[in-house]
């Protein structure tokens, strides 16, 4: 019996244990592993023979990353769609908590699982390499650092469909990877086979220049922060009441909004950058922050308690749920917008009306769904699914309203429809109406969002004061017991 | 010392739906309780808030005196949850589904794999330890759970609707395995359809209705229990004809003829107080009737409940005394408050 169960050291995280039994065994990743080998093999010979020699290592080197771009951004990712779905399911996600397993465990157990098959398309890609090699004018450092960025793309995306899998919407399951895969297909087919993009790409990752250096890093940095967000969202979606995901998720973007704001203090970084880096930590922050629908219970409240009036007035922010979720959105809007305004301000820099107004659409866009969930469906279980098919909605509605506007030749129209702060962005493109005016617009439609957003928030903290009072009880009543 | 289970004034509201409404119990050590109501009458919002898989609205809920709320963590430690459904893996083995759950909760090595091999002899799942454990019967996959549930020798064991679904001899099996379980010890809460089935292998029975407990005493005291209306059947046998009887009880203030038997009939004495019970056979013997026998009907399990719900549905109220312990006599009749 033993030897059956012994095939894996104990050191070993047991999803990690779980999936691999799985995963090995499963004959749809060994059917699909095989034929990518034989395909890949035969179409490097057949490209190799019919390429003029001068083009034929950069042909073939064009095929291998489709083929691999194809398999770690798309399919890979795809397998990540139904990942806690399956286990949601079958009832098993249930008896997984209940062990020693944490949620954030459970999620990273199976996020792990298909980056190690990711992997292992990764190493079977090498000898396709070594060949291409021989083929002549190679990139080497270039394409092995286009591969490793492919390769966190796919850790990122598959961190996305992983942590959105813990959503019981289906829909929601369904519509991102039918939306984001022919977009993705398409990005791959253009890159790959438009040979002056593919070339560019190639010699832009071998980091000669220095800017590509901090954009590369910065890239890794997004993704890094992107997937480890989806992931810790994943767990919240599972986790029992008590276990607390959220607060070191908001610890973590309060930390880098608040290192953007030092950086633009001591003006550091470029606008139109800043503005970047506060939308890339901003939008996973607010997102998973204002439709958190994980109660508050005492046990999550206990921590913040025993460190005092500090950790009481911290606990504001930083509770579970959304009550507390939303005035810690409200804040890191504000940190973001000083951040932004920082460089203006304190250094003189030029005000740059049409990057304000992109932020503060962008922000918009981001509250005005929140305002729907937290208002309309406060009591709803499936608050993220909601909101983000909110927000993909409002996006696809702010794009066919302005080509209504434009199909009219009645471009005043949209100001009917500011309500949807996105509206602001194809409205500036328009060239109509003066960037000012629309700044000052949607500078007001966000301070309504966040007052409405307030009041909501405020309501609900103060239905969680019962809560509070049993958390101080806990304090107060010293260590457990256990019994036996 | 603590009940194994205490649950006290238990809300849980989803929505508007108030799925738990206000309900109080307590289960001793070492004791079996079966939890008895129809779909959505709030068994399983119950049993999910004590394995910590739910939060209450309102009320407490302990194990063992630990909060569930407050010590869940400690809570998982002490109890054993088998839910009423729940899928296993594909391309895995009931050993490695066992090995997998063991890793989970902690066991390495050599004390993993003895863990696993007592749970897999004590269920009897050592013939099956390499199949798929997706491609199970039914009733070797509710083995299985039960296994997984028995991994770390949990105090209390959570058992949603084990039998649902199973057939005759598995379920023969199932409630074979429960009592060895009890003789261990071990606190056992049960959920079930199956009243006959929970009657005999529980200490005491609660049910609940529309999220209330409506009863919670011992599967004997509900048997002998009066009904709707507050009567008790009784089967009396005369030395004569049944005529005789019938004609007795015409002339009776508080009782009632009912049916017919060869040398006698069934009875209904208008109050569950054996005194008056006693009363009317010596008013028997009094007028002359040869009486051979006579003794109180047991009704059975379903019956009972559905009388149960009958005095809910007339405005009645139904009294919940406290569960007798075990291999105590048992608790007193359930009674009715106008």
């Amino acid at each position: 019996m033993s030897s059956t169960i012994n095939d894996f050291s104990d050191r070993l995280s047991p999803m990690l244990v779980k999936e691999l039994r799985q995963g090995l065994r499963a004959r749809t990743f060994i059917a699909v592993f095989l034929s990518l080998q034989i395909f890949l093999g035969l179409v490097l010979l057949s490209a190799g023979a019919s390429a003029t020699s001068d083009r034929a290592g950069s042909v073939i080197s064009g095929i291998i990353f489709l083929f691999f771009s194809l398999a770690v951004l798309v399919v890979q990712p795809l397998r990540g769609v139904g990942a806690l779905s399956t286990e949601i399911k079958g009832g098993t996600i249930d008896m997984m908590v209940l062990t020693r397993l944490s949620a954030w465990r459970i999620v990273v157990g199976k996020w792990v699982a298909i980056i190690g098959q990711s992997a292992l398309l990764l190493s079977t890609i090498i000898p396709y390499l070594i060949l291409r090699y021989f083929f002549g004018g190679m990139n080497l450092f270039g394409e092995i650092m286009l591969l490793g960025l492919i390769f966190i793309t796919s850790m990122a995306l598959t961190a996305f469909t992983v942590g959105l899998s813990g959503s019981s919407s289906v829909v929601l399951r369904a519509i991102l990877p039918l939306m984001g895969t022919p977009v993705l297909m398409w990005s791959i087919l253009m890159l790959t086979f438009s040979r002056g993009e593919f070339d560019d790409l190639i010699s832009f990752c071998s980091l000669e220049d220095p800017d590509a250096r901090i954009v590369i890093g910065c890239y890794i940095a997004a993704a890094v922060y992107l997937g480890w967000s989806m992931l810790s969202l994943g767990a919240s979606l599972i986790a029992p009441a008590a276990e607390n995901h959220s607060t070191l998720r908001r610890l973590i973007a309060l930390a880098l909004i608040l290192m953007l704001v030092a950086l633009g203090i001591f003006d550091q970084v470029e606008d139109s950058v800043m503005a970047l880096l506060v939308l890339l930590v901003a939008t996973p922050a607010i997102a998973t922050a204002i439709t958190e629908s994980a109660p508050l219970v005492p046990t999550s409240c206990v921590p913040f308690i025993r460190r005092g009036p500090l950790g009481k007035l911290a606990g504001f922010i930083l509770y579970p749920g959304w009550p507390a979720g939303v005035l810690f959105s409200l804040l890191i809007f504000a940190l973001g917008i000083f951040a932004m305004l920082s460089g203006p301000l304190l250094h003189g820099n030029n005000f740059e009306e049409d990057v304000m107004l992109v932020v503060f659409s962008l922000y918009g866009g981001l509250l005005f769904p929140g305002v729907l969930v937290v208002f309309f469906r406060s009591g709803e279980s499936q608050r993220v699914a909601n909101y983000l098919l909110l927000l993909i909605a409002t996006g696809v509605f702010a794009l066919v309203i302005t080509g209504v506007a434009e199909a009219m030749s009645n471009r005043d129209f949209l100001w009917l429809f500011i309500w949807n702060p996105f509206v602001f962005i194809p409205m500036s493109e328009m060239g109509r109406f003066g960037d000012d005016e629309l700044l000052v617009a949607s500078i007001i439609v966000d301070l309504i969002l966040c007052a409405a957003l307030l009041g909501r928030a405020i309501i609900g903290m103060r239905a969680q004061g019962e809560v509070l009072r049993q958390a101080e009880e806990i304090v107060d009543s010293g260590p457990l017991n256990l019994p036996g | 010392m603590s009940s194994a289970i205490k649950i006290d004034n238990l809300y849980r509201y989803f929505g508007p739906l108030q799925a738990v409404n206000g309900v109080s119990f307590e289960i001793p050590h070492g004791s079996v309780c079966g939890f008895v109501g129809a779909n959505g009458a709030g068994k399983t919002t119950t049993m999910r808030i004590l394995a910590t898989l739910d939060y209450p609205t309102l009320g407490t809920a302990e194990v063992c005196g630990i909060n569930v709320v407050h010590h869940p963590a400690e809570v998982r430690r002490l109890i054993g949850w088998m839910p009423d459904h729940f899928g296993n893996y594909e391309n895995m083995t009931v050993i490695e589904y066992l090995d997998f759950y063991a890793r989970a909760l902690g066991y390495k090595g050599k004390e993993r794999r003895e863990r696993i091999q007592e749970v897999m002899e004590f269920t009897d799942l050592v013939p099956l330890a390499e199949r798929f454990s997706n491609k199970l019967s039914k009733g070797n996959t509710q083995r299985l759970g039960l296994g997984r549930a028995l991994l770390h020798d949990p105090q209390v064991l959570v058992m949603d609707e084990p039998a649902a679904g199973l057939d005759p001899k598995a379920r023969v099996e199932l409630k074979h395995l429960i009592r060895v379980l009890a003789k261990e010890g071990k606190t056992i809460f049960i959920s079930s359809h199956i009243l006959s089935e929970l009657g005999e292998m529980c200490d005491s029975l609660l049910f609940i209705n529309n999220g209330r407990i409506v009863h919670h005493g011992d599967a004997e005291s509900l048997k002998r229990g009066s009904d709707l209306l507050g009567g008790v059947l009784y089967d009396v046998q005369v030395d004569g004809s049944a005529q005789a009887v019938s004609d007795w009880c015409v002339l009776q203030p508080n009782v009632e003829f009912l049916e017919s038997r060869k040398h006698g009939g069934r009875i209904r004495i208008d109050t569950e107080d054996p005194a008056k019970a006693a009363d009317v056979l010596a008013r028997m013997v009094k007028d002359g009737l040869r009486i051979v026998e006579f003794h109180r009907e047991q009704r059975n399990l379903e019956d009972a409940f559905i009388d149960i719900l009958g005095r809910l549905d007339s405005g009645q109220q139904a009294i919940t005394p406290p569960p007798p312990l075990p291999g105590t006599v048992p608790a007193p009749l359930p009674t009715v408050e106008n």
